[in-house]
């Protein structure tokens, strides 16, 4: 009986996530992909897109929802990315430097983003979409009347002669380009990455143990068990065929794993605990004493410069930028991965969001061939696909609303029996 | 009375007496230019060019004698080719140096026979122009039909982008003279040959044939069809050369016009600084920015020299055509689901009537009322089992209903591919699937538009849509003042408050929604009969967006809103819209800056209204 109710509720919870591992397997089942094929592009596509997606936890926590003004983090990326190319700093130095002009230009927007947001507490989700909108209206602005024409570019790669504006594509694999500036500085097989990956996790587990008061052993045996097991199950040969294309790019995952680790840290910080208290009531926070609306926009700020690093991880690993189109998905995209990942628009993990790139990119991966197949036709499951990315937000706004209106009917209930 | 600052009074006395002095030199450029001063002007311009293109072709005249001359020479003193080419271009250069055009003054030179015959010359041509454009008026008449065929065919190919409304493709390519205008042409160049001979007068180096070869150029100064003041100057100043340009009076008799547009923006800025606390307090920021943004591209297309009546006759159109999509608002709002982003939903149903409409074969009214018909049912549907999926949720519908309507759109794209049509107008001739635009013209195109229009001060008024939209409102205005629309508003103004008067919150709240949704059908049909076209696939998607940022420069809030709003904001939006492109076009030429400032408004305006709905009460 208790079994049946956990299950049952676990069901619920995580409704989402089943549904869509449901979703994948079928349409993995039904494209006639080679796994090991659907394996590389997976590796190609988290490698792209983790970054961006991690991105978005703190203003969850911080009570603002998804924040789907990311777009706006990938706009000032792609504004320090042009000047990169404009001054032709090649390879990672000017991946650097383009890092390093994101952080002023992505800050200052999302300080600007914090401050509107915060004057449309209680619809941010909206509010941030609109925004992200509006602000590709001064993007184009930007891009297609001010540089080129008032600012003069003197890259003749970036502009087009004869049309205004920055040319519709930046091709980053030229000579002094950035493609694989971050993702060629060192790659390994997958089975050698591994092996890195789950040293470094056990280095971590054993110095946490030594640091820590408690001296959990039993915990420390459960946190050494996955490694070694991760490194066990990988000497299967079925398995390693499985891999065997997938060359892992180590820098890019090590960057991810250090945002993630980031994203733990920071929420032992008082900044840290300030987010959560904010997130979980404004009221209460403002009541205790923190400035909520710095907070808010501290989340903010922090979720744009990450967002903006994101982008320049996915151009410089695509190898070329469409000047007008590459941000305009960001948002949708994170948005959505992260919500099939089980998190809520109130509460985000890193584990959340890194099941949630894996399953939506794995669907994207195969739903178009899965659509051939059914139906003959490519572009349906194309067009699924952008349904399923609308869908799942639409779907977990609703759970949301759904869930929280339950949970204030109990609450009601037990008010109008103390009457 | 007025509370003013002392900045704002500097500022109104400046900009006043600014008007004042731009109104007076403009009246007095345009009285000058009117009276004898502007003629003489003119003429004495028109001769001054004609005479120096008449020189410089004498100039060319006599090098070419000179190295006819020489090139014989060397011949017949038996040179090769190079040394007959060196001998030319010596002579050339001899000649050029040696006869040095000099502009001619005309005080020097006996004009009067000229002036006669440029004169008799430039009726002849007018008169051809006249009849020219009168048998092509009709040419196009005749061929309407081609041209509009011409047109569904060019959007078609233009597949997802945005179209603008092209109406037709104008191809002149099967036009024929009439006997009336080769008649004309024959007086124009008999009149041509007097010119030739007066002109040979003057310049005794011109030959016959230097002045046939001159003949277009000539042509095209003495006459261009459409000539104003303006454009003859420009053209006679540019081809006399900047010498001749003339000091002040000329500067303001030729800009006369100009003056007078930009008084009129000074006298509207002078207003608007004076009553800026009013006019902030009775319009709020917002509307009172972009209505005056309209008043200036209009000034702007005056000056550019746009066609502003038809300009105007276009947002007319175009208010009309958006105006019931608009109006879905409304109930929306009132009911308390605020922006009904998911309007896409019922303009699926409306696609839906159009598509079976088309399937079936129906034409005309009944076509048009089958389509509405039909429209109405699915989106009534749809909106109902909506309307019970927003009652779960309140408080969160803007977010919701935004990835709805998305999301139903991007279903439809699927539906659209796998839905058994089998009308050949509607399927894709080669695979699967609805094409993307599909052309009206055998089912209601233009039937609204069409029906009673006349035209006035050069603007086609609409009159049939016109009327549809004054029902529509005039039904929704009924409805507001019924018990159930009076219900209605007060659970979308305070709820809670709704609720203890013993309204039935969530019944309200489906009447709206589902109201919203379904005029959201009828509404799509009606934009599609002016269009001319129904787009399908992605093309519904920013139809929600457009619509609402419209009723927000109306006026409306996000809680509040009233048919004025409809119209009013419409009107500004679709006047911004249609009035921003060719202004943006003249200013900066190929480029999407219109785009751009739909996307900049329609956001920026959705984004104001959210700051002001104050979301956290509303939670």
């Amino acid at each position: 009986m208790r079994d049946r109710k956990l299950l049952s509720s676990f069901l619920r919870e995580n409704a989402v996530t089943v549904m869509f591992v449901l979703l994948c397997a079928l349409c993995l089942a039904l494209s006639g992909l080679a796994p090991s094929h659907v394996m590389f592009e997976l590796f190609g596509r988290l490698s792209r897109n983790a970054f961006l997606v991690l991105a978005l936890i703190i203003p969850i926590v911080a009570g603002m929802g998804i924040n789907f003004a990311i777009t706006i983090g990938a706009m000032a990326a792609q504004i320090s990315l042009l000047w990169v190319l404009e001054w032709r700093i090649p390879g990672t130095l000017g991946f650097v430097v383009a890092a390093l002009m994101t952080v002023p230009i992505a800050g200052f927007f999302g300080f600007l983003i914090g401050k509107l947001l915060n004057k449309m507490k209680g619809q941010e989700m909206i509010g941030s979409m609109i925004l992200g909108y509006f602000a590709n209206g001064l993007y184009q602005l930007l891009f297609l009347f001010i540089f080129g024409n008032l600012i003069p570019l003197s890259n003749p790669s970036l502009v087009i002669k004869g049309s205004v504006g920055v040319a519709n594509t930046m091709d980053l694999s030229l000579e002094g380009g950035l493609k694989y500036a971050l993702d060629g500085l060192w790659r390994l097989p997958f089975k050698q990455a591994l092996y890195v990956f789950m040293a470094v996790i056990a280095v971590y587990c054993v110095v946490r143990f030594a640091f820590s008061s408690e001296r959990d052993v039993k915990r420390l045996a459960v946190c050494l068990a996955f490694p070694v097991a991760a490194c066990l199950l990988i000497q299967i040969p079925a398995l390693q065929a499985l891999f065997v294309t997938v060359n892992v790019p180590m820098a890019t995952f090590g960057l991810v794993a250090l945002l993630c680790l980031f994203n733990v840290v920071i929420m032992r910080t008082r900044l840290g605990q300030q987010f959560r208290a904010v997130g979980q009531s404004g009221a209460v926070a403002n009541a205790s004493g923190i400035n909520v609306n710095r907070v808010r926009i501290i989340a903010i700020m922090i979720s744009t410069v990450l967002a903006g690093w994101g982008q320049l991880i996915f151009v410089q690993n695509m190898g070329s930028l469409q000047t007008y189109g590459a941000h305009e998905q960001v948002g949708l995209y994170a948005g959505a991965a992260i919500l099939v990942g089980g998190a809520s628009i109130v509460r985000a993990t890193n584990a959340q969001a890194l099941l949630g790139c894996i399953l939506f990119h794995l669907l994207f991966i195969v739903a178009p061939d899965a659509g051939k197949n059914v139906f003959g036709n490519a572009a349906i499951g194309e067009y699924f696909r952008v349904f399923i990315s609308y869908g799942v937000i639409a779907v977990a706004l609703v759970i949301h609303a759904w869930s929280g209106a339950q949970r204030r009917k109990p609450a009601n209930a037990i008010r109008e029996a103390a009457k | 009375m007025l509370k003013m600052s002392i900045s704002q009074r500097i500022a109104v006395v400046v900009i006043a007496v600014i008007t004042v002095l731009f109104v007076g030199t403009g009246v007095y450029g345009l009285s000058v230019r009117n009276g004898a001063a502007g003629v003489s002007v003119i003429r004495d311009l028109r001769l001054q060019s004609i005479l120096n293109t008449a020189g410089a072709g004498s100039v060319e005249a006599y090098v070419a004698a000179a190295k006819a001359e020489a090139t014989a020479r060397v011949r017949a003193e038996g040179g090769g080719m190079s040394e007959i080419r060196e001998a030319s271009a010596l002579a050339e250069e001899e000649a050029r140096a040696s006869f040095h055009f000099e502009p001619v003054d005309l005080s020097t030179v006996d004009t009067a026979d000229l002036e006669v015959a440029v004169n008799e010359l430039v009726a002849a041509q007018r008169d051809y122009y006249e009849a020219e454009s009168a048998a092509q008026a009709l040419y196009i008449e005749e061929h309407e039909e081609e041209f509009r065929a011409a047109a569904a065919a060019q959007v078609a190919a233009d597949s997802e982008e945005e179209v603008e409304v092209v109406d037709m493709v104008i191809d002149l390519s099967g036009f024929v003279a009439t006997e009336e205008m080769v008649a004309l042409q024959a007086v124009v160049d008999e009149r041509f040959v007097a010119l030739k001979a007066s002109l040979m007068t003057i310049f005794p180096d011109l030959t016959d044939d230097v002045l046939d070869t001159l003949k277009p150029t000539l042509l095209a100064l003495t006459y261009a069809s459409g000539d104003t003041f303006e454009t003859q100057y420009d053209r006679y100043v540019a081809a006399a050369g900047t010498a001749h340009q003339g000091g002040f009076q000329y500067f303001v008799m030729r800009n006369g016009g100009n003056l007078l547009t930009i008084s009129v923006g000074l006298f509207i800025l002078t207003l608007l600084v004076l009553f800026y606390q009013t006019l902030v307090r009775k319009l709020g920021l917002p509307r009172l920015i972009i209505g005056m943004f309209f008043v200036l591209l209009c000034l702007l297309a005056v000056l550019y020299g746009l066609s502003l009546p038809s300009l105007l006759g276009n947002t007319i159109v175009r208010l009309g055509m958006n105006s019931v999509l608009v109006l879905a608002m409304l109930p929306g709002i009132q009911c308390g689901i605020s922006l009904n982003l998911g309007l896409p939903l019922g303009i699926i149903g409306g696609l839906l009537g159009g598509l079976l409409c088309i399937e079936w074969g129906f034409s005309g009214w009944p076509g048009f009322l089958f389509a509405i018909a039909v429209g109405l049912v699915i989106s009534s549907i749809l909106g109902y089992l909506y309307a019970l999926l927003l009652n779960r949720l309140k408080g969160n519908e803007m977010a919701v209903t935004t990835y709805v309507g998305y999301s139903i759109v991007s279903l439809m794209c699927i539906g659209w591919l796998i839905l058994p049509f089998q009308s050949p107008e509607l399927k894709w001739p080669l695979g699967d699937g609805l094409r993307v635009t599909l052309g009206l013209q055998s089912s209601y195109r233009h039937l609204l538009n069409d029906f009673l229009s006349f035209e006035l001060f050069g603007i086609t008024i609409p009159t049939g849509l016109l009327l549809f939209m004054a029902l529509c409102c005039l039904l929704m205005w009924l409805f507001m003042r019924s018990k159930t629309g009076i219900a209605m508003s007060a659970v979308g103004n305070n709820p809670r408050f709704a609720e203890a008067t013993g309204i039935n919150v969530d019944k309200m709240r489906i009447i709206g929604t589902t109201l919203s949704t379904m005029l959201g059908a009828v509404g799509i049909i009606v934009y599609s009969q002016s269009y001319g076209f129904m787009q399908l696939y992605q093309a519904p998607r920013q139809l929600g967006f457009v619509a609402a940022s419209a009723i927000l420069i109306g006026g409306a809030s996000t809680s509040r809103a009233r048919i004025s709003h409809v119209i009013i904001g419409t009107f500004l939006f679709q006047g911004v819209l249609t009035l921003g492109m060719p202004v943006a076009n003249v200013l900066v030429p190929q480029s999407t800056i219109s785009e751009t400032l739909r996307i900049l408004i329609s956001n920026g305006i959705i984004l104001y209204a959210l700051t002001k709905s104050g979301g956290a009460s509303r939670a």
